[in-house]
């Protein structure tokens, strides 16, 4: 493996200067950008926050970075990244009105930070239907950039999960509350039954593990485990591919408005849950704290790290991107 | 991974086979923690009646694991069905149930010699100095920075109230302050730990007593 580790010295929120633009050898993929989806299932636990921060954070860092709204219900990343009203979006895509997508790119205040907004001119424009949406990632692997963040709608539906498969470890973003743990563990399973239903293929498995992704089956199988062994049953081939996947899927899990230490550890014990009960190898990624200063870099129209670089909240969003950038060399997209 | 009934004592507790005591100490609480009546991270995962069961093989896993001779005892009984394999090589090997090999293992007393703080409901006695304060946080796997970060109270501060140097630690009112904030993030009592802590504060062999607001603590470097 690269050192790239030790080479990103992300330290007290205030990021060394490391030049994105140098591209190291064996960096990510042969080439493109490293996508990173941003989910969590639920709305209002900080995913729109979370990957506004991020990105500037690792703009600020000197990477490249593209920033995705790819919530047409409920558009708002481009105000979090202070772009008040952006010219094009993601809507002029659907609608065909523009299939160029460095045109839809938007500067913003900060250095190598862009955004492709979901804006909408009206309410009636269409849905992007599940090939439009394909298209539209693979025309996002073409950027040039180092990292393009997604921001992901809430819930579980097609739409939203498909932009979670972009890659194997996309980030949760959970607050320390029961609604919000309940809507990460269902956004998590829904998207590795989908990555094992895609994996799968025969007709018949694939109905198998439809069936199993509802918990009050008529088979009786209630955990992945279940649902592996069944598999190996009918196809030992099978089964092989179904473990593959079981274990290539890893979700980094972020807790956003930690208030106590108990909170920061929810992380580690929702991480351990989902290895023991769902077979989903999540990691624990970081947590943030909660801070009134989110609210207010919010009404400033600016990201908070870009705001207040100096602030806890920075420092973590500096731990989380370290992260990041050390897991880079080693993940690939699905194939 | 496997399924939880087939999991030996490692897996139960979430650790490697090469863990150390203080990674099994840090993994019992977190899995205690989390498999807890009102935890929040087994929300919308357990069914009814799951829970007391798993702390039930939580326990196990950890009676045995923490006790040095109890745990050669069970990884020799782990590696055992390995080498039989070896000789025949028709039978698939699996490892045996934890369930099975836990009574050939037989569970340590409780009276074994261990660290004072080691049981459980330990933390309802006792003085809480500086070093036990630090035993205490490291057990849960909590660092200094997270509960600076959470508090609000300089790192540094924490540090010295660990290392009980009084001497650099502002005037007593901000000291229980900081003590109580400390406490609340451990998840200890607040008001037991304070007055256990200031008590040490106050008979403290310095000469220099500081009254109330005689003198400005100077502010150590975050």
């Amino acid at each position: 493996m690269f050192g790239t580790g030790g080479d990103h010295t992300l330290g007290g929120g205030r990021i060394g200067a490391e030049p994105g633009r140098t591209r190291r050898p064996g960096f990510g993929r042969s080439e493109g950008p490293q996508l990173i989806p941003v989910g969590g299932g639920k709305g209002g636990v900080g995913k729109t926050f979370v990957a506004a921060n991020l990105a500037a954070t690792l703009a600020r860092a000197g990477y490249r970075v593209v920033a995705v709204d790819v919530d047409l219900e409920g558009a708002n990343l481009h105000t979090a990244l202070g772009v008040r009203r952006p010219r094009r979006s993601l809507a002029d895509y659907v609608a065909e009105r523009e299939e160029d997508i460095p045109k839809l790119l938007e500067d913003t205040s900060i250095e190598n930070l862009q955004l492709v907004a979901a804006t909408r001119p009206n309410l009636g424009s269409p849905q992007p239907g599940h090939a439009r949406r394909i298209e539209f990632v693979r025309a996002l692997r073409q950027l040039d950039a180092d990292f393009v963040l997604l921001d992901l709608a809430a819930g579980t539906d097609r739409s939203v999960m498909d932009y979670f498969m972009v890659c194997d470890d996309g980030i949760v973003v959970l607050s320390p509350e029961p609604t919000s743990v309940e809507n990460a563990y269902a956004f998590m399973r829904a998207a590795f039954y989908r990555r094992l239903r895609l994996a799968m293929l025969s007709e018949e498995l694939r109905t198998l593990v439809g069936l199993a992704m509802d918990e009050r089956n008529e088979r009786g199988i209630r955990t992945p485990f279940d649902l592996l062994r069944e598999v190996e049953q009918i196809d030992p081939a099978e089964g092989a591919r179904f473990g593959r996947v079981m274990r290539s899927f890893r979700p980094r899990v972020v807790v956003n408005g930690a208030r106590s230490a108990e909170d920061i550890r929810l992380g580690f014990s929702v991480c351990s849950v989902c290895r023991r009960y769902f077979a989903i190898e999540a990691e624990y990624m970081g947590y943030l704290n909660h801070t009134d200063d989110a609210r207010r870099s919010l009404r400033a129209l600016r990201p908070l790290v870009d705001a207040h670089p100096r602030s806890d909240a920075a420092v973590y969003f500096g731990r989380i991107a370290r992260k990041l950038l050390e897991t880079r060399s080693q993940t690939g997209g699905v194939a | 991974m496997k399924p939880i009934a087939d999991q030996d004592h490692y897996e139960a507790l979430d650790v490697s086979p090469s863990a150390t005591r203080d990674e099994i100490e840090r993994a019992y609480h977190l899995a205690k923690a989390t498999y807890a009546d009102d935890s929040l991270a087994g929300y919308s995962v357990f069914q009814e009646g799951e829970l007391p069961l798993l702390r039930e093989r939580l326990e196990n896993a950890y009676r045995t694991l923490s006790d040095q001779d109890a745990r050669r005892a069970y990884d020799e009984e782990l590696t055992r069905p390995v080498r039989y394999g070896d000789s025949e090589p028709t039978e698939p090997f699996e490892l045996p149930r934890a369930v099975d090999v836990v009574p050939t293992v037989v569970p340590p007393p409780l009276t074994l010699a261990r660290d004072p703080d080691a049981e459980e409901g330990e933390e309802e006695q006792g003085e809480y100095d500086g070093a036990r304060l630090e035993r205490l946080r490291v057990r849960r796997g909590i660092e200094l920075d997270e509960i600076a970060g959470v508090t609000k109270v300089n790192p540094a501060y924490l540090r010295f109230i660990e290392e009980e140097r009084f001497d650099d630690l502002p005037a007593a009112v901000y000291v229980r302050g900081f003590v109580k904030c400390y406490a609340r993030c451990l998840g200890l009592d607040p008001d037991r730990v304070a007055r256990s802590y200031m008590q040490r504060y106050e008979e403290r062999p310095s000469k220099r007593r500081r009254g109330l607001f005689s003198r400005r603590p100077t502010s150590p470097a975050r």
